[in-house]
């Protein structure tokens, strides 16, 4: 990035706030709209009961003003609205959007973001470990593999405080799904096989009751080409990434060049959790080749 | 342009006795489609209203007034005005009756 593009992206107080590869894939700031986030449904032909039963209630994601029961509207980050997701009241319970796009050049990309996340403030106590997880990952193929970097910050697990980044490399079982021999789903998000980031332990801004809300910035990293994960940043922490891989798959019928951004939130409690995100960017570097 | 969006905030779920959708926060949208589609239905389900709840914190329910009653067509459907920020529907579905939908919120600024 040359020093008048930096300039420019400094210049522009919606942008300032970010680090951006020279090229801007996506820059989504939901206050002005969802901004084509969806929810993860699982595969299925025929009839959804074919679907596996993990995948069938991802819940659709709403545009939040973060309005609190004993204060009013907090707004996002940057504005009133901000792309939330939320759990059912059921612990364990998942919570998924994402973006699809397609990838033009095995190079690197850059996904950042202002998120937040709480449980719903259904109690006048803490709460702070109410939420078990949120997190991040990447469902992207070349024409050798679908590699999944799956990243989280496991905030509690079964009522205690964790605090920790975990990444999860362990494939999940491919499962047939009709009877067409052409559809299959691997239900990837399991709470099996999460391993720990080596010095990963992060304490997070939680703030003292269920309805303030602080906005975090996240930052992850990847090399197409090497299929690599390189950077794993919140806030003031840049993480040590040594043995932290993907989960890799062979390339699959049809899915060539495919690029999905996910983020997720997940539920310790019968209570629902919320993971609000303020604005995503998503950069890369890259020069197009003559034909 | 004006924005528009639509979730579908249940999905192929077993409706029986008393049932709640799921809070859906909207307070961008100044109004709003439920459609409910029955993907399966046994007993009499004719006549059965489903009513829509406003709420001040998407905790606390109150009745807003509209009733979405259900018949013997496949999709069935209430439009909503004025409804602050947090929307759903609840119902106490008789005995003997019970339902497998998909609901859909279609808002629009």
């Amino acid at each position: 990035m040359d020093d008048l593009q930096r300039a420019l992206l400094r210049a522009d107080p919606r942008l300032s706030r970010f680090d951006p590869l020279p090229r801007i894939i996506v820059h989504d700031d939901f206050d002005e709209g969802m901004h084509g986030w969806s929810e993860l449904i699982g595969n299925y032909e025929d009839t959804l009961d074919s679907m596996l039963p993990e995948y069938r209630d991802m819940r659709p994601a709403m545009l939040s003003s973060a309005t609190m029961w004993d204060t009013g509207t907090a707004g996002s980050m940057e504005g009133t609205y901000a792309l939330k997701l939320a759990t059912r009241p059921r612990a364990g319970h998942l919570s998924a959007n994402l973006k699809r796009v397609t990838w033009r050049a095995r190079g690197p990309v850059r996904l950042e973001a202002y998120l937040a996340f709480k449980p719903e403030a259904s109690e006048l106590r803490l709460s702070e470990t109410d939420v078990r997880a949120v997190g991040v990952l990447f469902d992207i193929q070349d024409e050798e593999y679908r590699w999944m970097p799956h990243l989280r910050y496991l905030n509690a697990l079964d009522g205690e405080q964790v605090g920790r980044w975990q990444f999860k490399r362990r494939r999940e079982a491919l499962r047939d799904i009709g009877g067409s021999g052409k559809t299959r789903s691997h239900f990837h998000l399991a709470p099996t096989g999460w391993e720990d980031v080596p010095g990963g332990r992060q304490i997070l801004c939680y703030n003292e009751i269920a309805t303030k809300l602080n906005w975090h910035y996240l930052r992850v990293d990847l090399d197409l080409g090497a299929r690599a994960i390189t950077h794993l940043q919140c806030n003031d922490r840049v993480h040590r990434l040594d043995g932290v891989a993907p989960m890799m798959i062979p390339a699959m019928a049809n899915l060539w060049c495919m690029f999905n951004v996910l983020f997720w939130v997940e539920t310790d409690t019968d209570k629902r959790a919320f993971l609000f995100l303020d604005s995503v960017l998503l950069s890369g570097d890259w020069e197009d080749r003559e034909a | 342009m004006r924005q528009s969006y639509t979730a579908v905030i249940e999905r192929d779920v077993e409706w029986q006795g008393l049932v709640a959708t799921e809070p859906y926060e909207c307070g961008w949208a100044s109004e709003a489609i439920f459609f409910v589609r029955k993907l399966a239905s046994e007993g009499d389900v004719r006549g059965v209203g489903l009513r829509v709840q406003i709420s001040p914190d998407g905790m606390h329910w109150c009745d807003e007034g509209t009733s979405l009653v259900l018949s013997t067509n496949e999709v069935d459907f209430c439009r909503v005005r004025h409804f602050g920020n947090w929307l759903r529907l609840q119902a106490h579905l008789p005995e003997g009756v019970s339902l497998r939908v998909l609901v859909a919120l279609a808002l629009k600024e």
